[in-house]
């Protein structure tokens, strides 16, 4: 089998701050292959983004490793989408779609044609020089993905990018991620509250447990691609994964709402 | 509403009225409640006779100079704190501190250090601004999300990314916000300040018509006092818009003064034109970035004045007032003649005039130029008046020349004699100008040390119309680039860059300037680049940049040599 993309071995992460300390993650251990989309699904608090935050650098690990394999020295290994997009309010579209490329020091004849094909691809061409503020939640949102594709990592770690959008900009967001990455393979790690969104975008669902959190189980996602994210929900296999996945997760949501309230 | 413009309108009417009446009827002692129309002759005559002019000058560059003196170090020293625990843990309790004295219970303390007069009063500016502003900006960059910090890192950023991608302009609302504040605190504090030991300044004047009980000047001081006060907090605002435009952006639709639908997918956001306030208007409209162009040329002339041991302030103050008008009523009657001849409409790239975006109609421009002249001469014709007729005559040059600069079938900038035009009179013949102001005198050496910026700002032009080469040859516009051609036009601005240095050097060669001034040979890697793109690039969207770098030679060039001036002047005060 070749060698995996993301290697994650009994990833123990606990924070200490004031009063006891917290266990955020407890021997996770996890394989993704290269070119997957892996979706992670499991409770609030269950760890799933300090799983994500270590896998960019940004959190420490108490023990445990948590390794991506670059093979490309001229990409940036790992590119991230925030949660609320996190798109600078002082800068233009444009300029926050280019922003990775700057800090790489692409030159800026270069940086413009990438930017520019980008603020194309998610339909933001009349608002190019538009501040956030002036634009939309969904609008953001793409900018943020855009900043990302741009950046063009080899690995694509994405932390419930859609979930404060509406239903209707989630399912075309979703349609424009798998457009992307159908496009072009690279590894992402998905994580969602959603199992819908889980099965419907990626290849495999991995089930975390409530905190501390760890790996459960995972579930191949039958579903050939390219996909058509409306389309898929009316399969018949659609909802026995479905069911599947939330018989694993039902009770770790209970027991996530029975250890916040004791 | 109409009707609440009206009213408000109204309510100061009335109560104006009302205290006319009232000393008219004897209710009020005319003495000591001088009613609005003594007051407003008081003001008149205070304007005409150049008194209130002088006073408010002064009190403003002691206020521009305390506010730099102290906004300068607070802002750096705010970043730095925001940034670095350490800095903060160091300087915040010193801050916080001595932030709740009020700093005009300090003025007697300063005195004691430095003495009355003009270094104490810059000093107890300095110092409040500096307490008020580092304070603020400290807060301001604190303020900045966290989470952008992580989406810098996330993209490989480091310490230099996270401050100038994420620290600074994240904090830079903030950083205006204090900016205004300690202005505002300024403002105020001078007034104060200058009841004790000023000689001139509004302040002085306010305390002084106290001491003589004439209550109807001390008036007219509070309001001057307050025009400036308003002047000043325009000028903020449209500085701030310039600088932070995302955040007025945000704020406007926080107000919900963006139209409706403007955010949604359909249309796109309304950008600048959203802004229909009339000062913003006409303050584009006379493009006032263009003015370092005539600022640094008097400054020039004033700090060559300054090391043969003449300055005044005041006249330096009011002949960049005077530039300023004209250059204003020169950029207005430029547009109007060009939006004539269909000029401008051609033009893709680069900034389009007032007319162009609709914002003015061309008879609106046309009036504010020639109000910019009238203007501008008024204060000319007082100048001359001082100095002497050689002002006359220069300005009524200038004027001509601007006017005709773009105007007529024989316009300057159309039959190839623009760049000369530039050259002389915003090089050679403005600094003498105002060297002359100063010193009353004209000396070779002067013109020999003006040649640099001379050729720095023909060379802007001479970038502008290397960029549309070929839209001026359509149009039939015989700009010189366009008479020689693309190579010829390339080889003069390399010679025009050439010239700029190799002038320095000579004025330096020759006596006739400091050798302070090489320091503006730091610009060359700049200069050498932008000949470099200049004699390479045909495109005009390539091109633009040459333009707009041009200008920014122009300005850091310019100031370098100023600032090389001034030092040579300060240095002959020390020794």
């Amino acid at each position: 089998m070749p060698e995996p993309k993301i290697t994650i071995e009994n990833l123990r992460v606990t924070y200490t701050g004031r009063g006891a300390p917290v266990e955020a993650l407890d021997g996770l251990s996890l394989e993704i292959a290269d070119g997957e989309l892996a979706c992670i699904v499991g409770p609030s608090g269950c760890g799933k983004t300090t799983l994500l935050r270590v896998l960019a650098g940004l959190e420490h690990s108490t023990s445990g490793s948590a390794v991506v394999r670059a093979a490309d020295p001229a990409r940036p290994t790992v590119g991230v989408v925030f949660q609320g997009a996190g798109i600078f309010p002082w800068m233009t579209v444009e300029q926050n779609v280019g922003y990775g490329l700057r800090l790489r020091g692409v030159p800026a004849r270069e940086r413009r044609e990438i930017v520019r094909r980008w603020v194309a691809e998610i339909g933001l061409e009349r608002f190019a020089g538009a501040y956030p503020a002036q634009l939309s939640g969904g609008m953001q949102q793409r900018v943020g993905l855009a900043r990302a594709f741009a950046y063009d990592p080899e690995v694509l770690l994405m932390d419930e990018p859609f979930g404060a959008l509406d239903a209707q900009t989630r399912v075309i967001l979703q349609q424009t991620l798998l457009r992307q990455w159908e496009g072009n393979a690279r590894t992402v790690v998905f994580v969602t509250h959603s199992i819908e969104e889980a099965i419907t975008l990626g290849d495999r669902v991995y089930v975390m447990s409530a905190r501390p959190g760890r790996i459960l189980a995972s579930f191949a996602v039958p579903f050939e691609r390219p996909r058509d994210a409306a389309a898929l929900r009316a399969e018949p296999a659609f909802s026995e994964l479905y069911g599947a996945i939330w018989e694993v997760l039902r009770d770790e949501v209970e027991r996530a709402r029975v250890a916040e309230m004791a | 509403m109409k009707r609440d413009r009206l009213l408000s309108l109204l309510s100061p009417i009335l109560l104006l009225g009302a205290w006319e009446a009232a000393v008219a009827l004897g209710w009020l002692n005319r003495i000591f409640y001088p009613p609005p129309s003594q007051v407003s002759v008081t003001l008149v005559e205070l304007a005409a006779s150049g008194q209130l002019l002088r006073d408010v000058t002064v009190s403003m560059v002691r206020v521009g100079l305390g506010f730099a003196l102290g906004g300068i170090p607070a802002v750096a020293l705010g970043l730095l704190m925001g940034i670095s625990p350490a800095a903060r843990a160091l300087l915040r309790p010193i801050a916080a501190a001595i932030y709740p004295i009020p700093k005009i219970a300090l003025l007697p303390l300063i005195i004691v250090v430095l003495g009355i007069g003009e270094r104490s009063m810059v000093a107890t500016i300095a110092v409040s601004v500096f307490f008020l502003v580092v304070l603020n900006v400290a807060a301001s960059v604190m303020q900045v999300d966290g989470r952008y910090f992580e989406v810098a890192r996330s993209f490989g950023g480091g310490r230099g990314a996270l401050f100038w991608t994420v620290a600074l302009p994240g904090s830079l609302p903030g950083i205006m916000a204090s900016i205004k504040l300690g202005m505002g605190f300024a403002l105020t504090l001078i007034v104060g300040v200058e009841f004790v030991g000023a000689d001139e300044g509004i302040g002085h004047l306010i305390w002084q018509s106290y001491e003589i009980y004439a209550i109807d000047r001390m008036i007219a001081g509070l309001i001057a006092v307050a025009l400036v006060g308003w002047l000043v907090t325009l000028l903020l605002d449209e500085l701030e818009y310039a600088l932070v435009p995302w955040a007025v952006a945000s704020d406007q639709k926080a107000k919900g003064k963006l139209r409706r639908g403007a955010t949604s997918d359909e249309r796109p956001p309304e950008g600048r034109s959203g802004r229909s306030s009339t000062f913003g208007i006409w303050f584009r409209a006379v493009r006032p970035w263009s003015f370092t162009a005539s600022a640094i040329p008097v400054l020039l002339g004033a700090a060559i004045a300054a090391v043969d041991g003449r300055l005044d302030l005041g006249l330096l103050a009011l002949t960049l007032l005077g530039a300023m008008f004209i250059h204003a009523g020169t950029n207005l009657v430029n547009d109007y003649f060009d939006a004539r001849s269909g000029l401008d409409a051609l033009q893709t790239i680069g900034i389009g005039g007032a007319i162009q975006r609709g914002e003015l109609t061309p008879r609106q421009v046309l009036a504010g130029g020639v109000a910019g002249f009238a203007i501008g001469s008024a204060i000319g014709l007082y100048l001359a008046s001082v100095a002497g007729p050689f002002i006359f005559w220069i300005g009524l040059a200038s004027v001509l020349v601007g006017f005709f600069y773009t105007a007529g079938p024989f316009a300057l900038a159309y039959v190839g004699l623009g760049e000369l035009a530039v050259f002389l009179f915003m090089g050679p013949v403005m600094v003498v100008g105002s060297y002359f102001v100063q010193a009353r005198a004209v000396t070779p050496e002067v013109a020999l040390a003006s040649l640099p910026v001379g050729f720095l700002v023909a060379a802007i032009l001479h970038a502008n119309n290397l960029r549309d080469l070929e839209i001026d040859r359509r149009a039939g516009k015989r700009t010189l680039a366009a008479r020689l051609g693309r190579s010829g036009a390339r080889l003069e601005y390399t010679l025009l860059i050439g010239a700029t240095y190799l002038s320095l050097v000579l004025a330096v060669a020759l006596g006739a300037a400091p050798w302070l001034t090489l320091v503006c040979l730091l610009t060359l890697p700049l200069a050498l680049r932008l000949v470099r793109i200049a004699a390479t690039e045909i495109e005009p969207a390539a091109l633009h940049p040459v333009l707009r770098q041009t200008a920014q030679l122009h300005l850091r060039f310019g100031a370098l040599l100023v600032g090389a001036w001034a030092a040579a002047w300060a240095l002959t005060r020390l020794a």
